[in-house]
């Protein structure tokens, strides 16, 4: 049971690395608008087969 | 998506008319020019993809776009005004009319990413709002709007004041908390079951101090980072000798947090950790999206406050020259042409024209306007070409001064105290008595060991976690139903005052009324031709007009292209008519005046009419007035059976109010106010113990809206009205006030059901909790049980 003492800590590292991702898609106002992100991926995935020196990042102003 | 209409806006494409243009191999139908026209912008650009993944039809494109307002966004002026700069690079925010869906937002950020002047955009498609820097030597700023325009859709400059940033940064605070709280109290959640199952199972004292400092650890942050608006509120209520609900609140986390630390500190006693967690995390998202919904209201209401009479053009010399209104000094002259907004108080200098004042005064009909007359800032120019000498900068202007005047009234809002929060007031009292008792009765009768622990138990499980719930969710699901519905609620207060509403006061012109003219009674004098013919010919030939009085006429345009009327030589005589001749099918042509009874040298029979002569022989006549909306008689009944005490207040002293009084029995009418007298009227209701709702559209309302306990305004009104409002009704229905009561009474019933739950909830749970029969998991599942409840409760509310 002793390998807890590893494993907890470990899993604990897991969620301090999702929250920095979070705050980091939170900063970077990935959750102003929901539904255009939620849809982003249906026009860049077209986008490549039509136009491919389009560039496929939409980058958000920080 | 299959379109029956238009392929680009889906509004029925109208018989006779032939728009099409074959898209992928496949032909399309559309409405208009304009959309024809917008559809092959989007198709000749590679942005087909746009009516592929689209989830709701464009709006309709409005094929002319205003170039010549677009252009006055050029001037150096106007440009320092709307953007910041950042060392080559001009930024500036939209906000765009038109977007109906996520693909909208795609279909402008690729548009005008095409453009290498422009470095980066971004389209909120949420809030209709846009975000561009661009590099201002390559593109003019007229360019840019205008290139949205092609694809159908309306941008103009934005500023997003001040309060609606700050919301923005606190919803991104919000999301963090929110975020530490849900993450932690998995964590803590899983933890704690390995506690409960060690409870029973047993569990080897090292495991047992180690999960209990790793969820110390993790409970940490949430008490200090997530629960920090609770306990800045709650501090700042004990501060200002006051109880608010966030003190138990507070009291609960802080108490279970530090009592589970000590615990775990010195290896005796129970933890609470994971109540902590999820009660700060269940409280951070009801009122998470309590904020949201306000914030997003906010914002659609935000984009209204289009700039307003943004530019103006300054004549200097023979030149004309495109400068910002704010900018305007007295003694300057300004050239106002037909359709424009009047961009400063001013004197007629040369020109005649008719002047809508409506916004201002409330007086329906247009005031013809020659030299020497005195215009005002906010009024439409209708028809002819206006020279104005400044009197007075738009700051000192009438409609700087009502607006002043609303940012007085804006702090003297009537307020009423909300009931939860003299609820939590009166629980609190007795939480903290009981919570106290129950200590002395175990301390000193029971058993000294176990009083802290009993305690902390009456707190958590007393924890007022459904109760704080029970308001917050029931009034996000009520603003959630409503929005559906087309009524936008600004200030979540209204739905708590709506219930015990006992007046309403209503404008008349443009909200009782329609705002504009329509035809109530038509005359034909010769029996050569038919109502209809003729009708369709005033229409056709008012089509020519800039007056309001055209527009009455536009319904009976025929869109028949194989059998078109066919006028020649157009004249706008301004302050009287039109004159034109007609060719009529068997080729003779005709002498046609439209316009006033003496124009057409007839005999005046009524005001506002209209007159027809075919060469020089008084034809037809036609009687305008401005009617009633369709929907009003019936609203006033049902607002009547309600007994609600109606009034009427306006700004115009003409004969139509008593017109209208006979019609609808106002219980109290008051014509010919001033905003002044408006608010004056409305402040004394309030004084007399009413609670008061006002009803309006107007520039000349909004200062009433702020006096007013709940201020309603109609979406065809004044941008300036909409965006002080409580409440915007979308549609252009006034039905929707109804609706509006409704959904306030049933989300109190709502309320008052979670309350009485919550309550009765810890009725039952405080004997048990006193007597120590309530281990630390039951306590948890109780309070959870009961939040679950009160928010399920509340999601009734979305149905129907």
């Amino acid at each position: 049971m002793s390998i807890i003492y590893v494993l907890i800590p470990i899993a604990i590292l897991f969620v301090c690395i999702g929250l920095g991702i979070f705050f980091w898609a939170v900063r970077s106002r990935q959750f102003d608008d929901l539904n255009k992100e939620g849809m982003s991926i249906l026009f860049e995935d077209e986008k490549k087969t039509v136009k491919p020196e389009a560039d496929p990042d939409k980058q958000p102003p920080q | 998506m299959s379109y029956t209409g238009c392929f680009h806006c889906n509004e029925a494409i109208p018989a006779g008319s032939d728009f099409s243009l074959s898209i992928e191999q496949q032909p399309r139908q559309f409405c208009c020019p304009g959309c024809l026209a917008v559809a092959e912008t989007i198709i000749d650009q590679g942005l087909g993809d746009y009516y592929k993944f689209r989830t709701a039809p464009a709006s309709k494109a409005q094929l002319v776009p205003d170039q010549l307002q677009l252009v006055n966004y050029d001037s150096a002026e106007v440009l320092s005004d709307l953007t910041q700069h950042k060392t080559d690079q001009t930024q500036i925010e939209l906000s765009i009319a038109g977007i109906s869906c996520a693909a909208c937002a795609w279909l402008i950020e690729k548009q005008l990413q095409k453009n290498p002047a422009i470095k980066t955009v971004s389209v909120n498609s949420s809030t209709a709002r846009c975000v561009v820097s661009w590099d201002l030597k390559q593109l003019k700023l007229s360019d840019l709007l205008n290139s949205i325009n092609q694809l159908g859709y309306q941008a103009s400059p934005f500023m997003a004041d001040q309060e609606e940033a700050v919301q923005q940064a606190e919803l991104r605070r919000f999301l963090k908390r929110l975020a530490v709280s849900g993450f932690m109290s998995m964590q803590v959640m899983m933890l704690a079951f390995g506690l409960y199952f060690g409870d029973y199972t047993g569990i080897e004292p090292q495991f047992e101090g180690y999960l209990r400092w790793i969820s110390l650890f993790l409970t940490t942050p949430v008490v200090f980072y997530s629960a920090k608006p609770f306990t800045l509120s709650a501090w700042r209520a004990i501060k200002g000798r006051e109880l608010n609900m966030d003190v138990p609140v507070t009291l609960a986390v802080f108490y279970t947090f530090l009592a589970s630390a000590y615990a775990t500190v010195f290896d005796t006693g129970e933890v609470y950790f994971e109540s902590v967690c999820m009660f700060v995390f269940l409280l951070q998202l009801g009122k998470f999206f309590e904020f949201r919904a306000r914030a997003q209201a906010r914002a659609a209401t935000g984009n209204l406050l289009k700039i307003m009479p943004v530019s103006a053009r300054l004549v200097q010399g023979d030149e004309l020259v495109p400068t910002s209104a704010r900018r305007l000094e007295a003694g300057q002259i300004i050239l106002v042409q037909a359709g424009e907004t009047i961009a400063a108080d001013g004197v007629v200098l040369s020109g005649q024209s008719s002047v809508d004042e409506s916004m201002l005064t409330g007086e329906y009909k247009a005031v013809s306007k020659a030299s020497g007359d005195t215009v005002m800032a906010g009024s439409i120019n209708h028809d002819g070409v206006l020279k104005v000498t400044v009197h007075q900068a738009l700051a000192h202007s009438r409609l700087g001064q009502i607006i002043e005047l609303q940012q007085q009234t804006l702090n003297q809002k009537p307020q009423i105290v909300e009931k939860t929060t003299k609820l939590a007031r009166f629980f609190i009292q007795r939480l903290l008595i009981i919570a106290f008792a129950t200590f002395l009765l175990w301390y000193f009768w029971l058993d000294q060991d176990r009083a802290f622990w009993v305690t902390l138990s009456v707190l958590v499980a007393t924890c007022p976690c459904a109760l704080t719930l029970a308001t917050p969710t029931a009034i996000t699901c009520a603003l959630a139903r409503l929005n559906r519905k087309g009524i936008l609620i600004k200030n979540q207060q209204v739905l708590e005052i709506l219930p015990q509403l006992n007046s309403i006061f209503l404008d008349k012109t443009g909200s009782l009324t329609q705002g504009r003219f329509s035809i109530q009674r038509t005359q034909l004098h010769n029996t050569a031709y038919s109502q209809d013919t003729l009708l369709a010919l005033i229409a056709r030939i008012e089509t020519y007009s800039e007056h309001p009085i055209a527009k009455a006429f536009s319904t009976y345009l025929t869109t028949d292209i194989k059998n078109p009327i066919k006028v020649e030589q157009v004249q706008v005589h301004v302050g009287s008519g039109l004159s034109a001749r007609w060719v009529q099918h068997d080729g003779t042509s005709a002498d046609v005046k439209v316009g006033s009874a003496a124009f057409c040298d007839a005999e005046a029979e009524t005001t506002a009419a209209v007159c027809c002569s075919i060469n020089n022989q008084l034809v037809f006549s036609v009687k305008l007035s401005d009617a009633l909306r369709p929907e009003v008689p019936a609203l006033v009944k049902a607002l009547k059976q309600r007994g609600l005490s109606l009034s009427m207040l306006t700004g115009d002293s003409s004969a139509q109010v008593e017109e209208v009084q006979q019609q609808l029995q106002f219980d109290q009418v008051f014509k010919g106010c001033s905003p002044e007298q408006k608010v004056e009227h409305i402040r004394q209701a309030v004084a007399q113990g009413d609670k008061v709702l006002m009803l309006g559209d107007g520039i000349n309302d909004s200062p009433c809206f702020h006096a007013a306990h709940v201020s309603v305004a109609l979406d065809s009104g004044t941008d300036l009205s909409k965006n002080q409002a409580d409440v915007v009704l979308l549609h252009n229905d006034l039905n929707l006030v109804q609706e509006l009561i409704e959904g306030a009474m049933l989300a109190q019933r709502i309320v008052k059901q979670n309350l009485w739950w919550a309550v009765g909830y810890n009725l039952v749970i405080i004997p048990l909790a006193v007597m120590g029969f309530v281990s630390p998991y039951v306590a948890v599942i109780g309070m959870s049980f009961s939040s679950i409840l009160v928010v399920s409760n509340s999601l009734r509310l979305l149905k129907a």
